[in-house]
């Protein structure tokens, strides 16, 4: 069913249920991906996907309905789910359908070139980098993910205040990951690699990047209990800095969720510290010019200079504050109701290259991985305690790898004290946001091993 | 829910270059969410998933298509599309269905989407109104329900067809604690496969108050000290240790490939002989349950390990071919949107001779962890991380002053060989797991057990 009129007969039938305004918002998907395993195509996938989000004003509060069956019948399912839903609402922080933003930046976020890229010159990409994990070194014993991912979404966002706007994008990630062995050593290491240009991807490179960081990591071992001085890896640093975004969510501030309440114009961070979220980003994953509200985006400077100058703001947490939404309002999917979220997010990167940061410290911890960060972190008081692996660093050299040990802290407090920050910008896993950091250098932080 | 003779051309379709097997999986899926913040019902959101997944083998080649398209030409061009990634001749295919029937394991009494929304909230409001007059220190608390009414259709070339309904209902309690700058955190989230009974049955006053108190507890706990202690881990969803420290490592998902450090091992002592580990995904309404799993085949009792010798490991379909061995009943999806595989459903350590007072009474010094938060494991290594949400020091056999932040680590496969002693208090708690075919609902379980010794990670050092 063509999607412009079964927007236009949803509409029409909704103002006979009684709805005053009324918004549609339809998201399609194709989707491909495979993965290699001992030389053999392992898993084909292949998708076409979509749905549709249906929410409109009824008696004043704003329902929503979803469906992925786009049929006749689906209109009044969508509109008896949204006035059953609308009923019950009883917050008085009112939603609003938004008639659009004076200018929308425009973004090239769809490439012919990555389109046409067929699945076989993937195909082959990948089974490059599967053989040369093997080639690179007799202890690889298995690559356990050698996967290619590519996706190509369609948004549109339409509503009887008369906005309607559209958007195409494509990008395509690589994960890989190996598994080492050394006697009854076992180690492992992956990388997600992502990108809009698909010559990124070096097959040669990619392999040897894990296969030497999996290597790396054999004979590692515990170290003794006690706060040592910290060199967050890019990586690790991204993924802790994910964990806390929420932190910057007007809307957790607003319901008590947050400790940077009452904090904005202060200082929260040392003064190394800008934090930025850009929209516009050319490879970023969550780049858009407008949000799931319709609000035009644009670059924001959270952080600056370890000054809190902003909090995310959608429409509603936007209208609380006194203040215009910062183009954050945001739907996981069709699924989901509307909610504040970073685009793509990250802690400008400093002077410094990571191996001046570690070749200045006497006795150091590098981390490289953190695991648990969905249970071993507090994002609401900002404590963690996570299972990490890295290295010892011993008069500015990396002395062994080290795991089995644990670093814990407080995520606001980490922040006073970040020392240093290198120019090696990395973007992590994106999940609700595209979430990057470059490579910290941190006062101290406690650390249980033996 | 679909016509026979349109399955059958997809079949047909999905086969037609040289596939060996082929699967359609229908899903139609009506879900409701309402979130309950600061007393007020903040938004609410129903909807349909509906979609539909084909699978083919040739051999240990697997190919997965997925569209939410519902006309017989889309569908057969979706399955055309899939099978040019196979490349053979078409196999002689004689196709006959053979409807299998089975007795519902899991009765529901209440349809979800037979009971009025206002009924749901009232359920959440007294919820909310129990955990936030616990204390007040309590600053506030959210409250989420969930139903979800899935039903699915899967046939097989092998003339598998069979339908099947799943029901299930959960409610997240979320509290804060605030005092000045601080604030901690509690949850509980129980579920079931039932419809609104389930509601009218759990004890609310418990959950509610459970969630506040953890957070009340917590703020008024000092940091957990770091190092390597005995580690005594309450029933219920303590049981994620095992999920993590063993589950993931039996499934066929890591075994097949020999990812795992459990691959190869069956027959051998891999715990002490106080231990047994089993999935069951046929208990009656558990949260993890199903009368078939999402390959169609009915879902069974699966011993794991059986006084501490390896018996057996968690097996799909693809994982069968790959190691030559039968099916469990284990294979699981999220959604039409991912290929089967190997999952655990109830997975629960089973019930010991020891009483709770005898574990905590024979401990000297320790680490007790009365709920745990989630955690993850690299099945490869078996290192696994996870968070204690209330946790007490025992000293000299009694539980003494409440600890906060702490984060157990350590390897699976050496941490089973350290359990000493296990409770004979059996109970599951609800989590959703989350892996290769997506985030299931799957419950984890245990009675108390005691491990000698696992490294703890704190914030107070040592």
């Amino acid at each position: 069913m063509d999607i412009l009129n079964f927007k236009d007969r949803l509409f029409n039938k909704g103002r006979e249920y009684g709805f005053s305004d009324m918004e549609l918002y339809y998201q399609s998907n194709g989707k491909f991906s495979t993965k290699i395993f001992k030389g053999e195509v392992d898993s084909y996938n292949l998708a076409i996907e979509g749905g549709v989000s249906f929410r409109g004003i009824y008696n004043g509060q704003m329902g929503y309905a979803y469906t992925e069956k786009i049929n006749e019948e689906a209109i009044s399912f969508l509109l008896e789910e949204a006035k059953e839903n609308g009923k019950i609402i009883d917050s008085e922080d009112s939603e609003v359908i938004f008639a659009g933003s004076e200018h929308y930046e425009e973004l090239t976020l769809f490439s012919e070139e990555l389109a046409s890229i067929s699945a076989d010159e993937k195909i082959a990409l990948l089974k490059k980098v599967e053989a040369e994990c093997f080639a690179l070194s007799e202890k690889v014993s298995s690559v356990n993910y050698c996967l290619l991912e590519s996706h190509d979404t369609e948004k549109m966002i339409a509503n009887t205040k008369g906005l309607e706007k559209h958007e195409r994008g494509n990008v395509v990630y690589t994960y890989l990951s190996v598994v080492v062995k050394d006697g009854d050593d076992i180690k492992s290491a992956g990388k997600l690699t992502l990108s809009r240009n698909f010559s990124m991807f070096d097959p040669i490179q990619l392999a040897k990047e894990v296969v030497d960081e999996a290597l790396s990591a054999l004979g590692a071992s515990s170290i003794a209990s006690k706060e040592y001085p910290i060199i967050l890896k890019n990586t690790a640093a991204a993924s802790l800095l994910q964990t806390f975004t929420s932190a910057f969510s007007a809307d957790n501030v607003q319901k008590g969720k947050s400790r940077l309440a009452k904090k904005l114009d202060t200082t929260i961070a040392n003064q190394l510290v800008t934090i930025v979220d850009d929209p516009f980003l050319t490879e970023g994953f969550m780049s858009r010019s407008f949000d799931s509200e319709g609000v035009a985006t644009k670059r924001l400077q959270i952080v600056e200079d370890g000054v809190l100058k902003t909090y995310l703001h959608n429409l509603k947490t936007a209208t609380k504050d006194n203040v215009e939404s910062t183009g954050h309002g945001t739907k996981s999917s069709y699924k989901g109701t509307i909610t504040v979220a970073p685009s793509n997010l990250y802690i400008n990167p400093g002077q410094s290259t990571y191996e001046q940061l570690v070749e200045n410290e006497p006795e150091a911890l590098i981390i490289t991985d953190l695991q648990g960060l969905h249970s071993g972190a507090n994002p609401i008081s900002g404590d963690f305690s996570l299972a990490a692996n890295g290295y010892l660093v011993k008069n500015g050299q990396i002395e062994r790898p080290v795991n089995q040990i644990t670093i814990a802290g407080n995520f606001f407090t980490m922040l006073e004290q970040v020392e240093s920050i290198a120019d090696d910008l990395t973007f992590g896993l994106p999940m609700g946001g595209y979430v990057g950091s470059p490579s910290l250098k941190i006062k101290g932080l406690a650390v249980a091993g033996e | 829910m679909f016509q026979k003779s349109i399955i059958q051309d997809i079949i047909t379709a999905a086969l037609s270059t040289g596939g060996d097997f082929a699967e359609v999986f229908i899903e139609d899926k009506y879900n409701t969410n309402i979130a309950l913040v600061g007393g007020k019902v903040e938004n609410s959101i129903s909807g349909r998933d509906y979609g539909i997944g084909i699978r083919i083998f040739q051999g240990l080649n697997s190919v997965y298509a997925y569209t939410n398209e519902h006309s017989r030409d889309k569908l057969i061009a979706v399955a055309l599309e899939a099978a040019q990634a196979i490349k053979g001749q078409p196999i002689n295919l004689n196709l006959s269905f053979n409807r299998q029937t089975f007795t519902n394991q899991h009765p529901i009494i209440h349809t979800p989407r037979e009971v009025p929304k206002s009924k749901k909230v009232n359920v959440m409001r007294e919820v909310y109104d129990i955990a936030k007059n616990y204390h007040e220190l309590i600053s506030q608390v959210s409250v989420a329900y969930k139903d979800e009414q899935q039903r699915v259709l899967i046939a097989n070339s092998e003339g598998r067809f069979v339908e099947d309904e799943r029901i299930r209902t959960r409610l997240a309690i979320q509290t804060v604690a605030t005092r000045g700058n601080e604030m901690q955190t509690g949850s509980y989230l129980p579920g079931a496969h039932k419809g609104f009974e389930f509601l009218e049955q759990i004890d609310l006053q418990h959950y509610g108050q459970e969630a506040a108190r953890i957070a009340v507890t917590m703020l008024n706990a000092d940091e957990c000290p770091s190092g390597k202690f005995p580690v005594i881990i309450d029933n219920e969803f303590g049981g994620v240790i095992f999920h993590e420290a063993c589950g993931h490592g039996l499934e066929a998902t890591s075994v097949a490939k020999k990812n795992s450090v459990f691959a190869d091992r069956i027959g051998e002592q891999v715990a002490p002989s106080i231990v047994s580990y089993i999935d069951d995904g046929t208990l009656a309404n558990e949260w993890g349950s199903a009368n078939v799993d999402d390959e169609g085949e009915p879902t069974r009792r699966n011993v794991l390990i059986e006084n501490g010798i390896l018996k057996g490991y968690l097996i799909d379909k693809l994982g069968a071919r790959r190691m030559g061995t039968d099916v469990t009943g284990s294979s699981r999806r999220e959604s039409y949107k991912y290929a089967p595989t190997s999952r655990m459903t109830n997975t629960f350590i089973a019930p010991g001779k020891s009483t709770p007072e005898e574990i905590i009474a024979n401990t000297e010094f320790g680490i007790y962890a009365k709920y745990m938060g989630g955690g993850s494991v690299n099945p490869a290594t078996g290192d696994y991380n996870f968070a204690i949400n209330e946790g007490y020091i025992v000293r000299n056999g009694k539980i003494a002053e409440p600890v906060r932040g702490a984060t157990l680590i350590g390897n699976g496969p050496k941490t089973l060989q350290k359990v000493d002693m296990v409770g004979n208090n059996l109970a599951h708690g609800q989590g959703m797991c989350g892996s290769v075919s997506g985030s299931i609902p799957a419950n984890v379980g245990q009675p108390m057990i005691r491990v000698s010794e696992i490294t703890v990670g704190g914030r107070k050092g040592n």
